[in-house]
């Protein structure tokens, strides 16, 4: 393959021709250079290798939940803060982060799928470390796993 | 693990340009290495998500793959290495030197150096987030490793149960991360990162080789460099979202209707390799979904240039190479995948409602030229403005935006956007927060073809006067 167009330089104004696709090239390399600058940055300030990211550390934080849930199918979840606030901007970041737990969770715990409800036999609390965990009621507590962990169980 | 890791895209690549080079013509257009490379890879890749997706509809998400996918393969190739010594090979690319003077070096070397500062920043990005952005792990890798850990139960991955997760969305990317695993023997991060880095800087080989086959290598590395300089595609690479990885099938597609512009006069064969390669993007997210239609149209619209007889052998070349991944999607879609959550969520009214509501178009078009015009800024100006002044300073190439798929391209891409915008207007619940998290995407996926095309149509510099080519003795 070649390429079709041969070259045809615009001898008939030619100075004119050359400026501008300096110019062109010049404001291309320009760009270039500023996104190259903002890269080195950005590998700069990376952390080191041996520092856990946030996500990896939540998880952690269900390892010993995995091991104990069933291999497959439904558990609840109850989790925080409440999705609601006194006002509406509060009461936004409190759903949005209440959902991004959730969904941590789920990720933590799959293949077993989480459902928002206390209607399977299995159900995890994902409290507030520094609050109380309260268990629903008609469950029992299986384990306490700390740092705001419960795995609750339906009473027989 | 690392070794695993490697094997499984090795495997892929290898396989890839192994069947693509069976598939050369063997007349009229000339095999060239690094764009066989490339494109090959890129159906090496979609190969073997679906192969695996057959796999695990058979036997499940197991160990026994990778042996069964490298034999399989490695057959194939054996296949094409005896069928090649006994069948003519494509022609090699004939070898001319381009005359070059110090300011290619120049661009060469900050080709170079883009390239690899935008691996560190690829590198610095994952470390900071090896598990990608929220959609990553609400998603795609949750999909992945539901299918990897589930075993037998693999399907529950596909569950109706948690809508949000959205498990209607093509495979490519979730099962090339299961694949990945099963190469290495374990579940890893590496391997949605070595998913994420393939597509990333696949999609950057592809549109320099393109374009260095199709008009000369100054003008694929003025198109890389763009590429590779646009802050949104490497740091939305390391999302480890679908968004690049369809990107990169949408400029697979383009790229293979370009070379059937040029040779498609002695053979069909690229026109089929573009329906493939439409196909695989159609397994990649849904929007593959309108790109195939879009495609479609633009090949009809390309009748009023080329003729009816010429779109219509086009179009039936197309969609040869479109059926097979038809089909499989069709299976994916009828089989596993829940209901669409933006369908299932429509209502008459509602709909009814939004789309007679002008203030709804008022805001998506206000969001697109915002959004287009600030596209690719990286602190010192948009892309789109860098791209428009460099297209006024270099003007266009007459020969090749004549050629029918340019306008073929240009038409589906100016359709992908229309049809967004429909999208938007008539099915997003909540609209000011859709543009907001989407619209950069999906222009995004769009934007490896956009410089194709551009890059394609627009005169190179050794054809203005330029000062890329070293000046003639006298």
């Amino acid at each position: 393959m070649t390429a079709s167009t041969p070259p045809t330089p615009d001898n008939g104004n030619g100075s004119w021709a050359a400026i501008r696709t300096r110019l062109a090239l010049a404001l291309v390399l320009l760009y270039a250079v500023a996104s190259v600058a903002a890269w080195i940055r950005l590998a700069a300030t990376a952390p080191a290798r041996s520092v856990p990211d946030e996500i990896s550390t939540y998880e952690l934080r269900f390892q010993a939940l995995r091991g104990t849930l069933p291999t497959q199918g439904v558990v609840g979840y109850l989790g925080h803060p409440d999705p609601t606030g006194p006002t509406p901007a509060e009461s936004n970041a409190n759903s949005l982060l209440h959902f991004k737990r959730y969904l941590l969770a789920q990720y933590a715990l799959a293949p077993v799928l989480l459902l928002e409800s206390t209607e399977p036999e299995f159900v995890v609390g994902n409290f507030d470390p520094e609050a109380m965990p309260s268990t629903p009621a008609g469950f029992r507590i299986v384990r306490d796993f700390g740092d705001g962990l419960v795995l609750f169980r339906r009473s027989p | 693990m690392t070794v695993g890791l490697c094997l499984s895209l090795l495997v892929s690549a290898a396989a890839g340009v192994g069947l693509l080079r069976l598939a050369w013509p063997r007349t009229g257009a000339a095999w060239r290495w690094p764009l066989g490379t490339a494109l090959g890879a890129a159906f090496g890749v979609g190969l073997s998500s679906v192969l695996l997706y057959l796999w695990m509809l058979a036997f499940g998400p197991t160990q026994g793959f990778p042996l069964a996918e490298s034999g399989l393969l490695g057959v194939l190739m054996i296949a094409a290495l005896v069928r090649g010594r006994t069948a003519p090979q494509p022609q090699p690319a004939p070898s001319h030197r381009e005359r070059r003077g110090r300011p290619f070096y120049l661009l060469a070397g900050t080709a170079a150096l883009a390239l690899v500062a935008a691996g560190a920043a690829f590198l610095g990005s994952l470390r900071r987030q090896p598990h990608g952005e929220w959609d990553a792990w609400m998603n795609w890798d949750l999909r992945a490793r539901m299918i990897f850990r589930g075993g037998e139960g693999w399907r529950t991955a596909f569950s109706g149960m948690i809508p949000w997760s959205h498990p209607d969305y093509p495979l490519m990317v979730q099962s090339l991360v299961v694949r990945s695993w099963l190469y290495a023997g374990r579940e890893t991060l590496c391997g949605p990162a070595l998913v994420a880095a393939a597509f990333t800087f696949g999609t950057v080989a592809l549109l320099v080789a393109a374009l260095a086959a199709l008009r000369n290598t100054s003008q694929g590395l003025l198109a890389g460099l763009v590429l590779l300089s646009t802050p949104f595609f490497i740091i939305h690479g390391t999302s480890l979202y679908g968004d690049v990885p369809i990107g990169f099938f949408f400029l697979a597609t383009v790229v293979c209707l370009a070379l059937d512009g040029r040779y498609g006069g002695a053979t069909r064969r690229f026109a089929v390799l573009a329906g493939a390669a439409a196909g695989l993007a159609m397994w990649t997210k849904n929007e593959g979904l309108m790109f195939v239609p879009a495609m479609c149209a633009g090949i009809l619209v390309s009748g009023t240039f080329s003729g009816w007889p010429a779109a219509r052998r086009r179009l039936v070349a197309f969609g040869m190479g479109l059926f097979p991944m038809l089909l499989v999607a069709a299976s994916f879609k009828l089989r596993l995948a829940p209901r669409n959550d933006l369908l299932a969520t429509l209502g008459i009214e509602r709909t009814i409602g939004w789309i007679t509501d002008p203030r709804r178009y008022f805001l998506t078009l206000r969001e697109y030229v915002a959004h287009l015009a600030t596209f690719g800024n990286n602190g010192l100006g948009s892309a789109t403005w860098l791209l428009l002044a460099y297209f006024l300073a270099m003007g266009i190439g007459r020969r090749e935006v004549d050629r029918v798929w340019t306008r073929m391209t240009a038409v589906a891409l100016a359709l992908m956007l229309a049809g967004h915008y429909v999208v938007f207007v008539a099915m997003a619940y909540d609209l000011p927060r859709l543009l907001n998290s989407s619209l950069d995407r999906l222009l995004l996926q769009l934007w490896p073809s956009a410089l194709f095309l551009l890059f394609m149509a627009v005169r190179t510099p050794e054809e203005v006067g330029s000062p890329l080519r070293q000046a003639s003795p006298s």
